[in-house]
């Protein structure tokens, strides 16, 4: 087995993937190092049909749908990782044992698989504005470009509308949009006729940009609208991270280390030594490089930083998008047929622009709600399940569900600590403290009181609103943050650690502020960025 | 060998309260293959709640009704859920679950059946008080 690489990528993640193709595709020889568990139970299983032609002919499909040991079928309340389906809980499935995080008020996801979290992405992409940039630590025109790089190799499908300076701005190589689905398009045909009177009050709504193939791109498919996206990966129209791991797999200057949980770096005069815990085994190896790029995710990095620093720092900071969503009935839709064919990501955006800046904006993605089941929907009701099955049913075509995430900011009451625990995988667990202030649990009150106004002037009457627990949102970023004095525990703009000469960090870790949107694209730009500041770096 | 000849009890009884058609053997195996997996302990008295649901429809449906508002988290309540889900995953049973077109006088039905529901947690409510005044 090699053990020593000019370049080492810690995580196969959206970040580590865009990272280590930079590098490759620029020829150089790159080892990755990941857990990389796989899903062996469900992939062969799922049937490449529409979700409807499944339901009515699949007998096979309570496997998937409610998972081989029935873990598909939820009971507890509200729990971060819920919203993950059979298919996709090998995502997490070693993360309590291989990642333990302890908190009473934080609860994170973090992922071992193969891809990362993005396996389980919602594909929402977004190219911030240069004032969240800045408050990011980053700059635009360094950035720009690697958007486009990134945008054009993972294919992305928009439109030009009122969304369009806060979603893809200007990027080009854009696919045309994927086809609205009539729930959702009875929202956008009531925003149109209402467009000016939603403007004046600062709200916009337009079409997602999604990393979503609506034509064929690099071997993968275009879109079959059979709105299984929540289960299966079968045609690669959705474009998630193993896919490019995969491509990497074929090329003779990359190497794929699966079962290795990094724990630690030492750095001496010309080398890196990596310091890896096997996960089949137990066993450590070491491994060699010239120059480590990390990107196992805000907490895998911040793991590792801190036992490579021999634990010199008590707290880290931590910042992370709080998460809502809000059920709603579409009076237009209530009694009607679901269609065939469409898709399971959210394809419309509401956005609340209060300063009209293009900053500190609040974000609702709508989406509608079939291929998750109904039990689940029949299971909020206060209702006994006899009844509350035909209630629902008949209500099933006009429920929309609009997801809130909030912008964060770091405070003294939201970090990180490590903690020493022998009975650990790693001697080690992770702890977390996160609170808002009562500031700001008002402005995000007083944001939702917004958004469900304007869904009620579209025609959408909201039900309540669920606030999932934080760490739910699955955005963490600052624990790291950005500064240019080459301080311990910083990363500098071009992504080297500080107090290190050839350690980079291509995560979220830097990041000081989190806007409302999604951050995936992102971070996948900034990895992109990371890795050519990495080879610039010769 | 009880264990299962009781979960297929309970999933025929549930399946006919849930949707009113007879259970086919695929499901009823995959209920007792849930029960199995959850392995459910009950107390004294969701045992007391338990054999008298299975004792009609309309019992089921008060004493599930009941629970939804005094105890929706109640275990033998999430055996009817996942007698539900196990119905929904299943493509004989898909129908009842699956979105199709509603005449518009099914508004009446519908109000009808609301009313119902309020009625049936009404009178579910207090048999669950006297099951419990008894087990206590």
């Amino acid at each position: 087995m090699q053990l020593s690489y000019d370049y080492i990528v810690v995580g196969s993640g959206a970040t580590g993937a865009i990272a280590a193709k930079t590098l490759v595709d620029k020829g150089m020889q790159v080892g990755l190092l990941d857990i990389g568990e796989e899903d062996g139970e469900y992939k062969q299983v799922i049937p490449d049909s529409d979700f409807r032609t499944i339901r009515k002919n699949d007998k096979n499909q309570h496997s998937y749908f409610l998972g081989n040991k029935f873990e598909g079928i939820p009971w507890e309340t509200t729990r971060v990782g819920s919203q993950l389906t059979p298919p996709r809980s090998f995502l997490t499935r070693f993360s309590e044992k291989l990642l333990p995080f302890e908190s009473d008020s934080f609860q994170p996801m973090e992922s071992t698989a193969k891809g990362g979290l993005g396996g389980g992405w919602g594909l929402g992409c977004y190219v911030f504005s240069k004032l969240e940039l800045e408050a990011l630590g980053l700059s635009e025109p360094d950035m720009l470009q690697s958007y486009q790089e990134v945008a054009s190799y993972i294919g992305l499908s928009g439109a030009k509308d009122d969304g369009s300076p806060y979603c893809l701005r200007d990027l080009k190589e854009v696919q045309p949009a994927t086809k609205i689905e009539e729930n959702l398009n009875g929202i956008f045909e009531a925003y149109k006729s209402r467009r000016n009177k939603l403007n004046k009050k600062n709200i916009f709504l337009g079409r997602s940009g999604l990393a979503l193939l609506t034509k064929d791109l690099n071997g993968r498919s275009a879109v079959k609208y059979n709105d299984m996206g929540f289960w299966s990966d079968a045609n690669k129209s959705a474009y998630r991270s193993w896919i490019t791991i995969e491509e990497l797999e074929k090329k003779r200057n990359f190497i794929y280390h699966p079962k290795c949980l990094v724990t630690k770096f030492g750095e001496q005069e010309n080398e890196i030594k990596v310091y890896v815990r096997r996960t089949d085994t137990n066993e450590e190896q070491v491994f060699r490089c010239k120059k480590l790029i990390l990107s196992p995710g805000v907490l895998g990095t911040a793991r590792i930083v801190l036992r490579s620093f021999d634990y010199k720092k008590e707290k880290l900071p931590l910042i992370c998008n709080p998460y809502s969503y809000i059920p709603c009935l579409q009076w237009r839709r209530l009694g009607k047929k679901i269609e065939q064919c469409k898709t399971s990501f959210a394809q419309l955006l509401l956005f609340v622009d209060e300063n009209k800046n293009n900053f500190d904006v609040s974000m609702a993605a709508l989406f509608s709600y079939r291929s998750l089941m109904l039990f689940k929907l029949i299971k909020e009701t206060p209702l006994n399940f006899a009844d509350a099955r035909i209630i629902m049913q008949f209500l099933h075509s006009s429920f929309t569900i609009a997801g809130i995430h909030h912008p964060d900011k770091g405070s003294d009451s939201k970090h990180i600590t490590i903690k020493k625990d022998e009975s650990s995988f790693t001697g080690d667990v992770l702890t977390g403290e996160y609170v808002l202030s009562d500031d700001e649990i008002q402005v995000n009150l007083a944001r939702e009181r917004k958004i469900r106004k304007a869904l009620r002037t579209l025609g959408c009457f909201p039900l309540k609103t669920i606030r999932t627990p934080i760490g739910g949102s699955i955005h963490y970023g600052g624990t790291l943050p950005f500064n240019e004095k080459g301080e311990l525990f910083s990363i500098s703009k071009s992504g080297r650690l500080g107090g290190t000469k050839n350690v980079f960090v291509a995560d979220g870790s830097g990041f000081k502020y989190l806007p409302a949107k999604g951050l995936t694209l992102t971070l996948m730009a900034n990895a992109n960025r990371v890795a050519k500041n990495v080879l610039n770096d010769e | 060998m009880k264990e299962a000849k009781g979960y297929i009890l309970e999933a025929n009884r549930i399946t006919d309260y849930l949707i009113s058609v007879p259970l086919q053997e695929q499901e009823q195996n995959n209920y007792v293959s849930a029960m199995c997996q959850f392995d459910f302990q009950l107390t004294k008295y969701e045992k007391r709640l338990l054999s008298n649901m299975l004792k009609s429809k309309w019992k089921m449906a008060c004493i599930d009704g009941g629970l939804a508002i005094k105890d929706p988290g109640n275990i033998v309540r999430r055996k009817i859920f996942t007698m539900l889900a196990i119905l929904e995953a299943s493509p004989s049973y898909t129908r009842y679950f699956l979105s199709r077109d509603f005449s518009v006088f099914y508004y009446a039905k519908l109000g009808i059946i609301g009313v119902r529901a309020i009625f049936r947690a009404l009178v579910g409510v207090i048999i669950i008080r006297n099951i419990r005044s008894k087990c206590s």
